[in-house]
């Protein structure tokens, strides 16, 4: 095995770093360059120099930040050079936009998956199957307890709880991007027929992936409601951070969900303080790991993004693949 | 249909946050499904004999046996589940990718009955194959349900009091009367589903049961408005409330948990069946100290509930006595609707008939609750001070006028106990909580200073926020020192408000006191650990009790 100084990719305190192509991947602080995975806020830092990531992901980091960045855009597969370090973006399936990095220096392949899930999601590129030598990825579902149900089945858990409520405005939270609209995707497919609001962070989303060419279908903006038994009987997607009693101290008669992969744990349910949980990620469960880790014919692999302690140790046991662990530089 | 109703029942029950949704479930639920299940259903909902089947740990185990699967993995879920029920049912998902509907009409009388109760006298081998039948012929949707009744840890957000709603509102009767047929064993059957149901009440069906009790409310200080005649006080005892039972000339002791306890307390049964009339008598048990004239503590009470035949040297070193405070029912007729006063007097006039009649010495076991007599509401405050003197937690007050209904009703008994002690003292160890708190640091233990040092004192696990224990648990991570097994030892710098209900000298515990009920107050942010209690402050306290 090779020392970690001699490693194309490196695992810094600041984030991952290939020094050769001097080029940081969704870093945790400002520096020179930085490429982005996806346009989710942990994944990116202000105050970079320079920024490279696909067309999607500039578009909706600039709606969401609400600034003019330095970004250059890529289209997957696509292979550019930085010194002599040739890069590509493959589909990561996790959201609009979101992308595999592929690192090839001299026959040697790197890949970084970012955030990525191979559940079906009709607002996103489905994941691209990469081959590589070194796979680096994320656990953050690394339990063979995560096993995702059909978000088919999920929507129509929503529907019916809605439906089954109709003297109460029913709350459900999920992240802004990507969550938000791949669930009114899903729950458009099933029978709902009650009218749907978001939040003003959800409602930018939602336009920002129709003007990217995907189909969303039309919800009001929450602001411009004011009457509450407008809302009865009705669905309200919410960012998460608002699940405090002084935001929802305006809504008289709610339920309240959570659409989450933790969600698809009872104990964690209960213990979440929602009336009801709705088992739905967009990150791969564990079986979702171990097909990519395979797809990839990865020979080394390192994972970093959630608790990986027993997923190396399973890996190690099965002894097919060897299992790098990264000391902080 | 049946484990298949009963597993979506479970489903729609846990994730309901209404009780009046509740209700109409549960309603719907018995209106549609045959007696014999739904006697079954209300066995398993009121969890009254979570009897366990197989152990949580046997069942990772035999899990891992079948599916050769490493168990150490197993342990890992564990700890952010925290239920070996749920993580058996998440990871068999992995094992059973097909759709079993083979057992998805099998009934619960079926598998309760019969098939669980084959499993303990299997031998090792085939308690796989049957574990293993059992998983792969019911739908994945039961397993978690049939894994939790296997494990005796069955338990859904349904009280007995939702579950006599739901009955009364179905045959459209008086609640009081489906909770007196509630109460007690509740063997599954066809008939006891039957006589649940039947809207003719019968007299005889009530023979063994205890009434439901009546319970107090935490004083209110507006009723120092009133006039201190109009209360009756006695001492607030901490031992069991029982429903001591004569009908018929046979004897039931029935705690308030519905626990029928006659096996743990022979000496009581023998001398009480010498007594001529029938009666219920509302009272409390406890474990007493005859030279002193003083109930000894809680935990040697424990020790005489859980010893189902205890021996006479137990029955010596651990005497018990029974301290009458109402009296329900005399001679087959119910006093409930007297008022207070008039059930009071014809109380004392019976107990002390009994105790000049007997020649059991039934006064060494029996005992009326002594009144107090307060001149007025300052020295109702003394009396409560001074109540650990006597071993007693505080007073009972009581309206003289009121009646005995079931449950917490406002206006009529009051509990008013005396103020918790405190101690500041430093957390140093915690421990990840299982069930609803698993993956989580919630378990602590704190010390006081003696010396310079920091000696462990107590343990306690409630009391905090569920925002606090976040806080806490992301501090402990970054803090902690050393690792042993799922305990973390952690930097000396917090300190806790602990309060606690009694303080005893202890040679079993390393800092020579115990407490009971600790638990945290208050997260003292304010202080160092410098100024937090010695063990000393803590000594001195046995002293003042």
């Amino acid at each position: 095995m090779k020392k970690d100084s001699s490693y194309l990719i490196k695992y810094t305190s600041s984030g991952l770093y290939c020094e050769l192509a001097d080029v940081w991947i969704d870093p945790n602080k400002p520096v020179k360059r930085a490429i982005i995975t996806h346009a989710h806020m942990d994944h990116f830092t202000l105050g970079c120099d320079e920024y490279i990531s696909t067309y999607e992901t500039a578009i909706i980091l600039k709606e969401r930040i609400g600034k003019e960045i330095k970004i250059k855009t890529y289209d997957y597969e696509k292979e550019f050079k930085i010194n002599g370090v040739k890069i590509s973006f493959h589909p990561s399936g996790h959201i609009l936009g979101s992308s595999q990095i592929k690192f090839n220096l001299a026959d040697e392949k790197w890949l970084i998956t970012g955030d990525f899930k191979r559940q079906k999601d009709e607002t996103c590129k489905e994941y691209e199957i990469v081959e590589t030598d070194y796979l680096i990825s994320e656990s953050t579902f690394g339990l063979p307890i995560f096993i995702w149900d059909e978000p088919k089945k999920t929507a129509t858990d929503i529907t019916k709880w809605v439906g089954s409520s109709q003297d109460k405005t029913s709350i459900l939270f999920c992240y802004s991007l990507g969550k938000a609209q791949r669930l009114l995707n899903e729950i458009s497919k099933t029978n709902f027929i009650n009218n749907i609001y978001s939040h003003s962070s959800i409602y930018k989303m939602n336009n920002c992936y129709k003007k990217l060419g995907i189909d969303i279908i039309e919800t009001k903006k929450l602001e411009h409601t004011k009457n509450n038994s407008d809302l009865k009987g009705n669905l309200i997607i919410l960012p998460p951070a608002l699940n405090k009693s002084s935001s929802l101290k305006n809504f008289k008669d709610i339920q309240t969900g959570f659409a989450s992969g933790w969600m698809s744990i009872r104990a964690l349910r209960k213990r979440s303080g929602y009336d009801k949980g709705f088992s739905i990620s967009d990150h791969a469960d564990w079986k979702g790991i171990l097909k990519t880790i395979k797809d990839s014919k990865a020979k080394n692999v390192f994972f970093h993004h959630g608790d990986s302690e027993a997923l190396n140790k399973y890996l190690k046991e099965k002894n097919s693949i060897n299992v790098l662990e990264f000391k902080y530089k | 249909m049946s484990l298949k109703n009963f597993s979506e029942l479970f489903i729609d029950l846990d994730s309901c946050n209404s009780t009046n949704k509740k209700i109409g479930i549960l309603k719907n639920y018995f209106s549609s499904n045959e007696a014999l299940e739904n006697s079954w259903t209300i066995y398993l909902l009121t969890g009254k004999s979570n009897k366990r089947f197989i152990s949580g740990r046997s069942l990772k185990t035999l899990f891992s046996e079948i599916y050769e699967y490493p168990l150490w993995l197993i342990d890992s879920c564990y700890l952010k589940v925290g239920d070996s029920a749920e993580v058996i049912s998440l990871l068999l998902r992995n094992m059973l990718p097909g759709k079993n509907k083979k057992f998805q009409d099998v009934s619960l009388q079926e598998l309760l009955n019969i098939s669980f109760q084959e499993l303990s006298i299997l031998k090792e081998d085939d308690k796989k194959l049957w574990l293993k039948g059992i998983w792969e012929n019911i739908p994945k949707e039961s397993h978690l349900v049939i894994n939790k009744i296997l494990t005796g840890t069955f338990r859904v957000g349904v009280s007995i009091g939702l579950i006599t709603k739901s009955i009364a509102k179905l045959i459209n009767l008086d609640e009081a009367i489906i909770s007196h047929r509630l109460m007690g064993d509740f063997i599954p059957s066809q008939e006891s589903y039957e006589i649940l149901i039947d809207r003719k009440i019968n007299p005889s069906e009530l023979n063994y049961k205890p009434y439901p009790f009546l319970l107090a409310n935490t004083f209110e200080k507006k009723i120092i408005d009133k006039s201190i005649n109009d209360f009756q006080f006695e001492w607030k005892w901490d031992g069991i409330r029982i429903q001591l039972i004569k009908r018929l000339g046979k004897v039931s002791i029935w705690t308030r948990g519905q626990d029928l306890v006659n096996k743990s307390f022979p000496e009581l049964v023998e001398k009480i069946s010498s007594i001529n009339d029938d009666f219920v008598i509302d009272g409390e048990l406890l474990v007493w100290n005859f030279k002193e004239s003083l109930p000894l503590n809680f935990s040697l009470l424990q020790k005489r509930i859980n010893r189902k035949a205890p021996s006479r040297s137990i029955q010596k070193s651990l005497p018990i006595i029974f301290i009458a405070y109402d009296l329900l029912e005399i001679n087959g007729e119910d006093q409930r609707d007297s008022n207070l006063e008039i059930r009071r007097n014809s109380l004392e006039k019976h107990l002390y008939k009994w105790l000049n009649e007997s020649k059991e010495e039934l006064s060494n076991i029996l005992k009326i609750s002594d009144l107090k007599y307060p001149k007025n509401w300052e020295e109702v405050e003394t009396f409560k001070n001074n109540s650990r003197d006597n071993g007693t937690e505080g007073l009972v007050i009581k309206n003289k006028k009121s009646i005995y209904t079931p449950g917490r009703k406002k206006g009529l008994w009051w509990k008013y106990k005396v103020d918790p002690m405190q101690l500041d003292a430093v957390l140093i160890y915690a421990k990840g909580g299982s069930g609803i708190r698993a993956g989580l640091y919630t378990d602590y233990s704190f010390a006081l200073w003696k010396d310079g040092e920091l000696i462990k004192f107590a343990s306690a696990y409630s009391g905090l926020k569920n925002t606090e224990i976040k806080e806490l648990d992301r501090w402990i991570r970054q803090n902690t020192i050393d690792r042993f097994g799922p305990v973390r030892s952690v930097k000396p710098e917090m300190v806790f408000e602990i309060s606690f209900e009694n303080i005893q000298i202890s040679k079993r515990h390393k800092s020579g006191i115990a407490i009971r009920f600790p638990r945290i107050t208050k997260w003292r942010k304010d202080k160092l650990i410098k100024d937090a209690d010695t063990l000393e402050n803590a000594e001195k306290l046995i002293l003042n009790k």
